[in-house]
């Protein structure tokens, strides 16, 4: 076992984890963080993205016992009080989201792809969620809630028949 | 608060799944030691270097099964647990159970196996030449094709091939399950269908149902990998809480899941397509060879919607379909999106691809000319009803503006050596009901309570596709209250029994038509109470927003009030709603009936630019227009619709399920299996057609579920299309998926590939009928 100490959602942590624990399995089975989920377990889908240090990683990559001193941000903390964080209500808005699974590490890779280019272009948000795989959308209304949170109506306005 | 509660959880990773549970103190974990090769006998079992890992591991058996050691719910070959012959690699042989999951698995690997190995059958025709079949084969046919065909002034014939293609729902597969007083047992199951599952646990352990609770909250994705497929995850979980006494939970890890449970099946399939000189089509035959895998599964619902969809889109006057399930020494292959009708119209696009060159006519000018109208009676009988396939071509052409697509693409063609552009469309006609009379019936229980709060339970499965959404909706309408005060419940097999599974597009029809009966039995109640006590007549009474109207006049009875004097005056407030689709009938041996309650039609434009020296390409663009009825709701319809198609198109272009000679899955990861990832999409402009209203199903909306997978079909044809521009010379074969390393193969002439590699129009008519192609 190893002691690590951790902040998690700006909450201090100090516990002892095996060497070969996951940082999404710390966060799942230790913390009870179960809003982070697992699609591969081999940092293909991007399911499991949560920030450390600032930067997203894919948590399935990253041991726990690495996480001393460092700081870890989850989908838990990304909604404050209850009041979905502006990239969540446009999610929610755009329908962007359905099964829900990939749905928090989608928002994060949105949250760390804003921090950079606060009004990235079509390509650049395909750039920078290219890490996570969504098998329900065909990803256009993740887009256009992306367009729309950053500020840029590119989305096609009202639905409506023709 | 969000329009969607199910999205608002969503977003905040509130809502919970299979994994997300508590794992209470003495909860075991289960795995599988599974058969090691694609074929073989097992000769003996030895769990000793397992047992000695650790003192919470324990190995079971078929030996353990206490009830009947099957799984196949319509053919039983698909024992739970291997005893003797086995038919494919990654089957159980035992069910290992440890104290932590990791424990589990290793001690999986220590389970000795002795067993010979056999050699397999893993290609569906040569299972056919060998007279290795599921059950016999189907055939429809109407007309006569013989004297049709020679009547033809052109006839095509040639052979196609679609892959297989693994669903990859983002939550993997699993089960747990708690042992509960007097030898019953209640599982939380990650299924489609908590009835089929709570018959299958039954069915294992030797109980009753009502011995048996499954629980489904909800899924990461479904796909239909998630119906028969997932009865085996709870019978083990069941079988290991009811021999240990402790909560046991089975969860597959993604490669486990990959490897270990079935995928939409391949199909390889003969062709002949006769037509007149103007155009017209005047006979198809075809001979479908379903790999159906080493048991059987879905496959025979599969392999009927397959033929039922044979003529697609088209009138085809004089038609002959022959379908034959095909054992092989592959894993199951089970339900997925569109559940066997994509492998059916692929095959006749290929027979009209295949006619617009031999006839030198344009190719949606053909497809054109032979569309489906109202009125026009498909080959098994059924009248077509408010068909709107016509409309929606003009108006996709329309807008895409095609004519001067064309134009822009043959000149961008003339003048461009390294990259071609190419465009196809899809027309469609979808049939919606199951095909299996007996499923298309479902129940619903409505309950309001005394403080105005309303519950809504039905049979449908909450999967991503807002089924709970939409039944929120027309119970709200029904009551004429907010959707705010609607809750749908989680599904129970408790609370609403005998159900069918979320499947065939079919979850809203007919679990909201179930809540709906529900809600106006209640209204009904509740009028008639508030008759009562305004002293009105019950004709002039309705429920809106939120109040009892008397004509025009409000009242001063709002939703609160009138329920909380209802009950206090002894009024029931719950009621059990039920519906079965009416005007469904099929008659299996004349091959005739009306399977369907309707289609859904609509069509598709994709548009793709190839890169000439790689064989790489890019998809530019999709349209489509499709009719969703009057949508309960058109985001989710939206959304329904371009993951649909997203999922038809990796499935026509990307999606490379590949074995290896040996029968093992060499696409075990995601980084083997190739799935659209956000750079494969094209932008997608979708339209829904406007006065579409369909008399046949829940508030004149329509299922949305699986027809706009079948667009998806059109990348495929578009390029190709940009292929012939580039190499006229070459007829490549039809085999799907059009993977870039096939479209290299193509433009070097370096093979075609090995299935299937001759000129399509030069190959020679179908063989004859087998010996056993007796009507099933």
């Amino acid at each position: 076992m190893i002691t690590v100490n951790v902040t998690v959602n700006g909450k201090k942590y100090k516990r002892d984890v095996e060497p070969s624990k996951t940082l999404l399995r710390f966060l799942r089975e230790d913390l009870g963080l179960t809003g982070t989920k697992e699609g591969c377990g081999a940092g293909e889908c991007g399911a499991c993205t949560v920030f450390m240090d600032g930067h997203t990683v894919n948590s399935c990559m990253v041991l726990a016992a690495e996480l001393e001193g460092r700081s870890v941000e989850t989908i838990e903390g990304e909604a404050k009080e209850g009041v979905l964080s502006d990239i969540q209500a446009a999610f929610d808005r755009h329908h962007a989201i359905q099964c829900g699974y990939c749905s928090a590490g989608m928002v994060l890779s949105v949250r760390e792809l804003l921090k950079r280019n606060p009004k990235p272009s079509v390509e650049q948000i395909k750039e920078g969620i290219e890490g996570n795989f969504c098998r329900c959308t065909g990803y256009q209304q993740i887009i256009e809630a992306v367009l729309d949170v950053s500020g840029q109506e590119g989305s096609k306005g009202e639905l409506h028949y023709v | 608060m969000s329009r969607i509660l199910e999205s608002e959880l969503n977003v905040q990773g509130l809502t919970a799944y299979i994994d997300d549970s508590d794992e209470p103190r003495g909860m075991l974990h289960g795995t599988l030691a599974v058969t090691p090769c694609a074929r073989g006998r097992l000769l003996g079992i030895d769990p000793r270097p397992a047992l000695a890992l650790d003192p919470s591991v324990r190995v079971l058996s078929a030996a353990c099964v206490p009830g009947e050691n099957q799984l196949g719910a319509s053919v039983p070959d698909e024992p739970l647990l291997v005893e003797g012959e086995w038919g494919f690699k990654g089957q159980g042989i035992a069910l290992v159970l440890a104290a932590t999951q990791a424990m589990a698995r290793k001690a999986a690997t220590l389970v000795a196996i002795d067993y010979e190995e056999l050699e397999p059958v893993l290609d569906a025709r040569e299972a056919s030449s060998r007279g290795s079949y599921i059950l016999p084969s189907r055939t429809m046919a109407s007309g006569d094709t013989s004297s049709a065909f020679a009547r033809s002034a052109i006839v095509v014939s040639g052979r196609t091939e679609s892959g297989g293609q693994e669903h990859v729902y983002l939550e993997t597969q699993g089960a747990i399950a708690e042992p509960r007083e007097g030898g019953r047992v209640f599982v939380l199951s990650g299924t489609q269908a908590p009835s089929g599952v709570q018959h299958a646990v039954a069915r294992v352990l030797g109980l009753s149902m009502n011995a048996v609770e499954i629980e489904t909250r909800r899924l990461g994705g479904g796909f239909g990998g998630k119906e028969d497929q997932a009865a085996g995850w709870a019978a083990l979980a069941a079988l290991g809480a009811l021999a240990t006494k402790r909560q046991v939970k089975v969860y597959l890890s993604r490669r486990e899941d990959m490897a270990w449970t079935g995928k939409r099946h391949p199909y390889s399939a003969d062709f002949r397509l006769g037509l007149d000189a103007e155009g017209r089509i005047l006979a198809f035959e075809a001979d479908y060879y379903q790999n159906s895998g080493a048991a059987c599964d879905l496959s025979p619902a599969i392999l009927s919607r397959t033929l039922f969809h044979a003529a697609s889109a088209y009138r085809v006057p004089n038609l002959r379909v022959t379908g034959r399930m095909c054992r092989t020494n592959l894993i199951p292959f089970t339900a997925f999106r569109g559940f066997g009708a994509p492998q059916g119209i692929f095959v006749m696009e290929c027979a009209l691809d295949a006619a617009a060159r031999a006839g030198g006519w344009d190719p949606i000018e053909l497809r054109r000319k032979n569309l489906l109208k109202e009125g026009d009676v498909f080959h098994f009988g059924q009248p077509l009803a408010n068909c709107h396939t016509g409309r929606s071509v003009d108006r996709l052409l329309e807008k895409s503006g095609w004519k001067s697509l064309r134009a822009e693409m043959d000149s961008f063609n003339a003048s461009h050596a390294l990259e071609k552009r190419g465009a196809a469309i899809l027309p469609l006609a979808f049939g919606v009901s199951f095909t299996k009379l007996v499923m298309n019936q479902g129940g619903a229980l409505v309950h309001v309570f005394h403080d105005g709060s309303v519950s809504v339970s039905t049979g449908a499965v909450e999967m991503g596709q807002q089924v709970s959404r939409k039944i929120q909706v027309i119970a709200a309408r029904a009551l004429g209250i907010s959707e705010a005060r609607i809750r749908v419940e989680s599904t129970k097999t408790g609370t609403v029994a005998n159900t069918f599974p979320t499947a065939a597009s079919t979850g809203a029809d007919i679990n909201g038509m179930a809540a709906l009966a529900a809600c106006e039995e209640i209204r009904a109640r509740l009028l008639s109470f508030a008759a009562k006590r305004l002293g009105a007549e019950l004709g002039n009474l309705r429920l809106e927003g939120e109040f009892v109207v008397n004509g025009c006049e409000p009242t001063d009875l709002g939703w609160n009030k009138l329920v909380d004097e209802a009950h206090l005056e002894r009024v029931d407030l719950s009621a059990h709603g039920f519906y079965a689709t009416p005007g469904l009938f099929y008659d299996m041996k004349a091959e005739r009936g009306s399977p369907f309650a309707y289609h859904v039609y609509g069509c598709a434009a994709v548009t793709a630019t190839l890169d000439v020296l790689r064989g790489t390409y890019r998809f530019d663009t999709a349209t489509i227009v499709h009719d969703s009825g009057e949508s309960l709701d058109l985001s989710v319809d939206l959304g329904q619709t371009e993951g649909a198609f997203a999922q038809g198109l990796g499935w026509a272009a990307l999606e490379d399920l590949r074995f290896d000679s040996k029968g093992s899955l060499l696409t075990d990861t995601l980084s083997t299996y190739k799935l659209p990832d956000i750079h494969f999409m094209p932008e997608m402009e979708v339209e829904f057609l406007a006065d579409a209203g369909n008399p046949k199903a829940v508030m004149r909306s329509k299922a949305i579920g699986e027809p706009p997978f079948m667009y998806g079909i059109a990348g495929y044809f578009a390029v190709l299309d940009a292929l012939r521009s580039a190499r006229p010379d070459l007829a490549p074969s039809y085999d799907l998926p059009m993977t870039p390393e096939k479209a290299l193969a193509i433009l070097t002439g370096a093979g075609a590939p090995a299935k299937g590699a001759q000129d399509a129009s030069a190959l020679a008519p179908p063989k004859p009928e087998c010996a056993e192609g007796a009507l099933s």
